[in-house]
């Protein structure tokens, strides 16, 4: 399911498999092919336990495909890379550094001096609008200031690619959609290729390019989407009829049926 | 002082002082009561020399204290056999626990680098892990005990026959704090560093060793009462100074654990022990709010 | 990162080699201790003579053959692992009492703290003459004595564990109507389980080394700290090593145990840490 015209794909796994050892041992992914184009963002969409996780911490580097290969630029993928930039599911903001070390802290394994250091994480932090805290302990931040913080982290050192792992997955509705934003007016101004995984499909229309459905356990693609929504995206095109109709076909192939929840009831009762 | 602070050392003393008053009442019964008329059992309890009156363990601390004057006014009339020979040797309290002290903290600062080495070291490699831990198991299950004897066929009675079995024990109680410390250090920190490029020492310093602390610093507390222990146990058996002399009486070492305790002193001892044990306790236990002040 | 060879037998391997390691530099040091070392100690107040600082692995195991020919390892190993066992049971049942007591209610801590600081700092030899006064020369004060280490431990140990389970479990418990014994039996114990668990194998191996110094109570054989004691007293070097030895197995051994039934234990409750 190679899509057509990327220029040379960033990131491309082709016929990917992982099992995940155990008493019951899990095939999380089987088969899966993908790629992601140059500067392209690519939204992974599916529900929960799809392997969506599974294949970002392949391209990451942290685990090894029991079957096909995984490759960057070309290259194949042996181990996690600075270009890669990585933002986890799970909380990982370092909770011993302030904020202003947090960001600074890709930097500093490049061995970048003090004042060059401080020179990016400000500029990053007025970007997210979190400056008056860089010197506060992430224990003093809201769990939304806490990602973006992470993702500042990550973007600190440039990379040109961004894995990310439904990294707004935890917060409330409003925050998430002010996060959005963020990150797609971040993502329109340093443009970078991006791997985001969700299972959202609202917040996957409204920021990629590109979306792949993967079907759950064993995780394989099961349908893809190209999203043809002009940007720059404003909260305005969420309400479109193009973003609707897009959302309603990506909810029939995640099998949540038609778009008002009244009609699937009968459905499930009738059966 | 924190209200939770406040809240504890008020407890703590409110329970102590209750303590102490029921002790006192119970050590005194014996005046009132006829410790033969009771059951066995009980009447075996309540004879002054089992319990030692609150009276006679406060005299004890006196005599041990250095004072050599005549005894005060209704104090106990004869000086047990264990405090006249504690006095013959001229052994006294605050002497007695400075050396102990002494003794203490020279175990921990020896025994602690070097757990925290060995427990870092095993938490950080698996392959130190395997190779390390069964050797670390064989070893913990020495009694400090038989190994102060064995030492002792080797050094004779020296200073580092008593110090090397503190250094031992301390260190083997902080490997394993140590070890979980580093080995359980969140995974997703060590996944986010690496993908930001961290590698070896930075990833060390910056990342794992701070993730650490919380769990080393508890190892320290632990480490702390391991010593005072060993430390004690070590001056009963092999010393002729320190607290654990005193518990013991003083004496040839042939002699040791036979003399006629004064439970009195023995009771002054402990007490003593633990009022230490627990000031360094209480020490660590500020450090570590202090170091870790980071934490949720 | 996904290997063929199963990763436990790898860890078992390595502990063979290591194990295998140590056993051989110490047959080297003996054999050349057996030339080079002195063999008359001095042990207040006289000399002794021939003592065999570095056991050689013959004698060694003529010592052990001697000792289980003779029934008396056996029996002071049986005995012994009685006492322990008791001291340990007992220990942990009054451990994890008061430590869940403490670990739920702080100022049950606060009022506690002095008494625990009591046990706490005062090694068992110190105790050993007050357990005598006050319990008797027999045997329930040895156990005594290693249930009050034991219990020591294991109070810190679930009392951490009890503070460490997460509010929110509780707070998402009592939202959702459960009594405070249901949250207590459902949601503490299981979640601090783990801890508890840790600091009960770790209460097992003071056990076992407070075995020694609770045995110098009305020494008697058969019984593994005596053995030890005595060898010591002689010193009969081969004999200590083997006793010492001997009670290092055990601890492998019920260390091993306690694993097993962790791991049976936590499948029940599924997944938990």
């Amino acid at each position: 399911m190679t899509p057509a015209g990327t220029r040379g794909a960033r990131l491309e796994a082709v016929d990917v498999g992982y099992v995940y050892p155990g008493r019951t041992a899990t095939q999380a992914l089987d088969g899966l092919t993908l790629d992601v184009g140059d500067n392209e963002f690519l939204a992974v969409l599916g529900p929960v336990g799809c392997g969506k996780t599974t294949l970002l911490r392949i391209f990451a580097g942290f685990l090894r495909p029991a079957s096909g290969t995984v490759r960057c630029d070309g290259a194949a993928i042996d181990g996690p890379g600075s270009q890669r930039g990585y933002v986890l599911q799970e909380d990982a903001i370092f909770p011993w550094m302030t904020v202003r070390e947090n960001v600074e802290f890709g930097l500093m394994a490049r061995g970048i001096d003090a004042a060059g250091r401080r020179a990016v994480s400000a500029e990053l932090l007025d970007l997210i609008g979190l400056s008056a805290f860089e010197d506060a302990h992430p224990k003093e931040l809201s769990a939304g200031m806490s990602k973006m913080v992470e993702v500042a982290r990550v973007l600190a050192t440039d990379p040109s690619i961004l894995l990310l792992d439904e990294p707004f997955g935890a917060l409330d509705a409003q925050t998430r959609a002010r996060l959005q934003e963020a990150l797609g007016r971040l993502w329109e101004q340093r443009r970078k290729t991006v791997l985001f995984v969700t299972h959202d499909a609202e917040e996957a229309i409204h920021l990629a390019d590109r979306i792949v459905v993967l079907s759950s356990r064993p995780g394989r693609i099961k349908a893809e989407f190209r999203v043809d929504l002009p940007r720059p995206r404003s909260l305005e095109t969420r309400f479109s009829a193009a973003f609707s109709d897009l959302k309603r076909r990506i909810w029939e192939v995640l099998g949540l049926g038609g778009v008002s929840a009244r009609e699937q009831v009968p459905r499930i009762a009738g059966s | 002082m924190k209200s939770t602070t406040r809240q504890r050392y008020a407890l703590g003393l409110l329970s102590l002082v209750t303590l102490v008053v029921a002790y006192t009442l119970v050590s005194n019964a014996y005046r009132v009561i006829d410790p033969a008329s009771l059951p066995d059992a009980l009447g075996g309890l309540l004879r002054p020399d089992v319990l030692p009156p609150t009276q006679a363990v406060v005299e004890a601390f006196r005599e041990l204290a250095g004072g050599s004057g005549p005894p005060a006014a209704g104090a106990r009339v004869q000086v047990s056999e264990q405090l006249a020979g504690l006095r013959r040797e001229g052994v006294t309290l605050p002497a007695s626990i400075v050396i102990t002290t002494a003794r203490v903290l020279f175990g921990l600062a020896v025994g602690m680098p070097l757990g925290i080495l060995v427990g870092f070291l095993m938490g950080w490699s698996r392959k130190a892990d395997d190779y390390l831990h069964p050797i670390y198991v064989l070893l913990r299950s020495v009694p400090p005990l038989a190994m102060i004897t064995y030492i002792m066929l080797w050094l004779g009675h020296s200073e580092a026959h008593r110090l090397i079995p503190i250094v031992y024990a301390v260190a083997a109680a902080v490997v394993i704090p140590t070890y979980h410390g580093v080995r359980d250090v969140a995974g997703r920190y060590l996944v986010a560093a690496r993908s930001l490029g961290a590698r070896g020492r930075l990833l060390l310093a910056r990342v794992v060793l701070p993730a650490a602390r919380p769990a080393m610093l508890a190892g320290l507390r632990y480490g702390i009462a391991i010593a005072w222990m060993t430390a004690v146990g070590a001056e009963m058996l092999m010393a002729e100074n320190g607290m654990g002399n005193l518990l013991v009486g003083g004496g040839m070492w042939s002699t040791r654990l036979q003399t006629r305790t004064d439970p009195a002193v023995v009771m002054a001892g402990i007490i003593t022990l633990a009022g230490a044990g627990w000031v360094m306790d209480a020490a660590a236990r500020v450090l570590t709010a202090r170091l870790t002040r980071w934490q949720r | 990162m996904a290997s063929i060879l199963p990763a436990r037998w790898t860890r078992v391997r390595r502990a063979v080699v290591a194990l295998g390691a140590l056993a051989l530099l110490y047959g080297i040091a003996a054999a050349i201790g057996a030339d080079r070392l002195p063999r008359r100690i001095w042990m207040s107040p006289h000399y002794v003579e021939d003592v065999e600082l570095l056991p050689t692995y013959p004698s060694l195991a003529y010592e052990l053959g001697f000792l289980v020919e003779s029934g008396i390892l056996a029996g002071a190993v049986a005995v012994s692992a009685g006492r322990v066992l008791a001291g340990v049971v007992l220990g942990s049942i009054i451990g994890i009492l008061l430590g869940l007591a403490t670990g739920r209610a702080t100022r049950l801590e606060y009022l506690t703290d002095p008494w625990v600081t009591f046990f706490k700092f005062t090694p068992a030899l110190a105790l050993l003459p007050l357990f005598v006064l006050w319990f008797g020369y027999d045997e329930v004060s040895k156990v005594l004595l290693i249930a009050a280490n034991v219990g020591v431990v294991v109070l810190l140990g679930t009392h951490q564990a009890v503070r460490n389970v997460p509010g929110v479990y509780l707070e998402a418990a009592a939202s959702l109507g459960a009594s405070p014994g249901l949250a207590l039996r459902k949601i503490v114990l299981p979640a601090a389980f783990p801890q508890v668990f840790a600091s009960i194998r770790v209460a097992m191996g003071l056990g076992w080394v407070t075995i020694v110094v609770a045995e110098l109570i009305n020494p008697r054989m058969p019984s593994l700290g005596y053995l030890l004691t005595l060898a010591g007293a002689y010193p009969r070097v081969s004999t200590m090593v083997v006793g010492i030895g001997t009670i290092g197995a055990v601890v492998l051994l019920f260390d091993m145990l306690a694993l097993l039934l962790h791991a049976r234990v936590t499948r029940w409750m599924g997944r938990s840490a």
